[in-house]
């Protein structure tokens, strides 16, 4: 169970400002280095109370805090400890990128091997080291925002920072990338170049990166909302990409198993 | 008013150079193997005059893709002016003029929106003659010829181009450099209707639209549409590449800075999950199917609205730019009509490659050449047999 701080603002002894600590789980550090960018542009604003990975001590601050910046998914027990421990002490909770949010590529390759499998092939059979399958921030505790990205969107960032910092939720859409695509008036790859693009299915924010430079999308800022994976499974498979192909490039950023229930039952195993 | 002229084609350099002197002029510019899209051009040589429809149609010079609508501060709200300058969209085609004529009634209701008629107060529209190809059926729309929606229409005649001149803005035009112009004579507005003759009966694809709004009323339950919206996507490319989809989100955006920020607009698709959802979670359009059909019944039917207005224009947009091949306007109202017509949905790989195939893009299968055979024969069934949609709207 974890301690739910969700009333009065916390006031911190060493500034009239709010509060934020920005911490990193299992990931890339990705996200943690995008919030290091734009440090300068936070800080007039807000009080950083703790961020271990900008810091030169590990100072792992445990005040408590208004908004709570983590990254990366829960792999190792450690995490999940952290994570209680920061969810107690937060009054709003960020999941920050495509782990915290969906769980990664660590998750998806969860799927293809056991955990303890994987764990022995890489540290041996008598390794200190201990693992857990890679979950995303919400199946271990409440989460307030899920701002997802590979790496997150610094606009975006910042107007969740904004929003939070006058109380309430940012409003954050996942439509897809095509959207975002068709908005900038790009051609289709999917259509033109017949290339795998996951534009369809995938959570926009990025700005349709890839497609811009004539690359298929491969779904990194996790699924928009309710994703069409049979529709796209049965158009990826016309264009001649396999089952196999197209499930491994759906699974590989960590959409939730649900997700392709429906595309496993119609598909007969092989 | 003079109604007409003709410009000899070799000079027109100096009446795109007389468009300069308008405004900024913005034409059809090839960005890839097959699409266009209007950009900004200098020179010319630049305009792919070649260019049947563009990614995005012209509403976006008037209706932004996104845009700051008012501002605010702890003093109050401001409204955003939008910036305007001078401008020249040219090589519109005749189902695009029809289709900004759509979003003029639109925009122009009450209450007008500032921000759309003054870029088009401030635009001067010239239109182009064309040739359908197989995604055309403005014929069948009967938005085939350019009707009020322009300032000038140049229609290619051969050596020459035959004007016809629509308003006062475009006569002006002509007038400041009229040695440019020819008066047309009878052989030049025999060539226009011999034009217009040849290309009417041009079109590859057609069907009789009289009945349409009824055939719509009376196909509401049709299975195609649960057969078309099970392979939907809903990416929504639909809706921005359509000349009259009007429909926007509106976003405020908080600074930082304390007391300070802005509401925008921009483009939204009712093909998005979240598009008809309300407070309380509950969804008019729950699915795919749902959406599929609502987007289709604004474009050949028309909503119950003041306007009743049918926005299908015949541009063959929509039907290029799917993905899954559902948008296949003139098939569906084939079908739907009980006459001859091929589907995407139709029973795929149906042994011998019948004209109905099995793949959703019109383009797919010729690029990609051998492989989508090869892919058809992966599994077993050679398709994904995809569940019915909807359960959970029954919910």
């Amino acid at each position: 169970m974890f301690l739910v701080r969700n009333g009065e603002k916390q006031v911190n002894e060493c500034s009239p400002l709010p509060s934020i600590a920005v911490h990193g789980l299992t990931g890339c550090a990705g996200e943690l280095l995008v919030i290091l960018e734009n440090l300068e542009k936070l800080i007039p604003y807000v009080w950083v109370s703790s961020f271990p990975f900008a810091q030169s001590r590990n100072d792992d601050d445990d005040r408590p805090v208004d908004i709570a910046f983590i990254e990366g998914s829960v792999s190792q027990p450690h995490d999940l400890a952290r994570l209680m421990k920061i969810r107690a002490q937060a009054r709003w909770l960020v999941a920050v990128g495509n782990c915290a949010v969906w769980g990664c590529v660590q998750r998806g390759g969860c799927r293809k091997e056991p955990v303890d499998s994987m764990l022995t092939a890489t540290y041996g059979a008598d390794s200190p080291i201990q693992a857990l399958p890679s979950t995303p921030l919400d199946q271990h505790v409440r989460v307030d925002v899920k701002l997802s990205g590979c790496p997150i969107n610094s606009t975006q960032l910042l107007a969740v920072t904004a929003s939070l910092l006058r109380d309430h939720l940012p409003y954050i859409t996942s439509k897809p990338v095509c959207l975002e695509c068709k908005l900038r008036e790009n051609a289709c790859v999917l259509i033109e170049n017949n290339l795998p693009c996951l534009g369809p299915i995938t959570a926009g924010g990025c700005g349709a990166l890839c497609p811009t430079y004539g690359a298929a999308c491969y779904g990194c800022w996790g699924p928009s909302e309710e994703p069409q994976m049979e529709a796209m499974a049965t158009i990826l498979q016309e264009k001649g990409y396999a089952l196999d192909e197209v499930m491994g490039r759906l699974f590989a950023f960590g959409a939730p198993d649900e997700l392709f229930d429906r595309v496993k039952r119609s598909v007969p195993q092989a | 008013m003079q109604r007409s002229a003709v410009l000899s084609k070799n000079r027109f350099p100096d009446f795109f150079d007389l468009l300069k002197e308008f405004g900024a002029v913005f034409a059809p510019r090839r960005v890839s193997q097959k699409s266009f899209s209007f950009k900004q051009v200098d020179h010319p040589s630049e305009i792919a005059f070649e260019a049947l429809r563009t990614i995005l149609p012209p509403k976006k010079f008037f209706f932004q893709q996104r845009e700051t609508i008012i501002s605010y501060d702890k003093d109050g709200v401001k409204e955003v002016k939008p910036k305007v300058a001078p401008q020249v969209i040219f090589g519109l085609h005749p189902c695009d003029l029809t289709g900004l004529g759509i979003m003029d009634k639109i925009y122009a209701a009450d209450p007008p929106d500032p921000h759309y008629l003054t870029r088009r107060k401030a635009t001067l529209l010239v239109g182009l003659s064309c040739m359908p190809d197989k995604h055309c059926f403005c014929k069948a729309m009967g938005t085939d010829s350019p009707t009020s929606d322009y300032d000038l229409f140049l229609t290619d005649i051969g050596d020459d181009y035959f004007l016809q001149i629509h308003t006062a803005a475009g006569q002006s035009l002509i007038e400041s450099q009229s040695e440019l112009f020819g008066a047309a004579s009878e052989i030049n507005k025999q060539g226009f209707k011999d034009f217009w003759t040849t290309r009417d009966q041009a079109f590859p694809s057609h069907f009789e639209s009289e009945n349409l709004p009824a055939i719509m009323d009376l196909e509401w339950d049709n299975k195609i549409w649960d057969d078309l919206g099970n392979r939907c996507l809903s990416c929504g490319n639909c809706t921005p590449v359509c000349p009259t989809c009007y429909c926007f989100d509106m976003v405020d955006v908080a600074s930082l800075h304390a007391q300070e920020g802005e509401r925008a607009r921009e483009w939204d698709s009712c093909q998005f999950v979240g598009f008809a959802k309300v407070a309380g979670g509950t969804n008019f359009r729950p699915g795919p199917v749902d959406r599929l059909k609502f987007w289709y019944r604004h474009k050949l039917h028309g909503f119950e609205d003041p306007h009743g207005l049918q926005t299908c224009v015949g541009c063959g947009r929509c039907t290029e730019s799917c993905p899954s091949g559902i948008d296949d306007i003139v098939n569906v109202v084939l079908r739907l009509q009980g006459k001859p017509s091929v589907l995407v949905t139709d029973t795929p790989k149906a042994g011998g490659g019948s004209s109905a195939g099995g793949c959703g893009s019109s383009a797919g299968c010729g690029a990609a050449g051998g492989t989508c055979g090869d892919a058809h024969d992966n599994s077993q069934s050679g398709y994904l047999q995809i569940e019915r949609r909807g359960d959970d709207s029954d919910a």
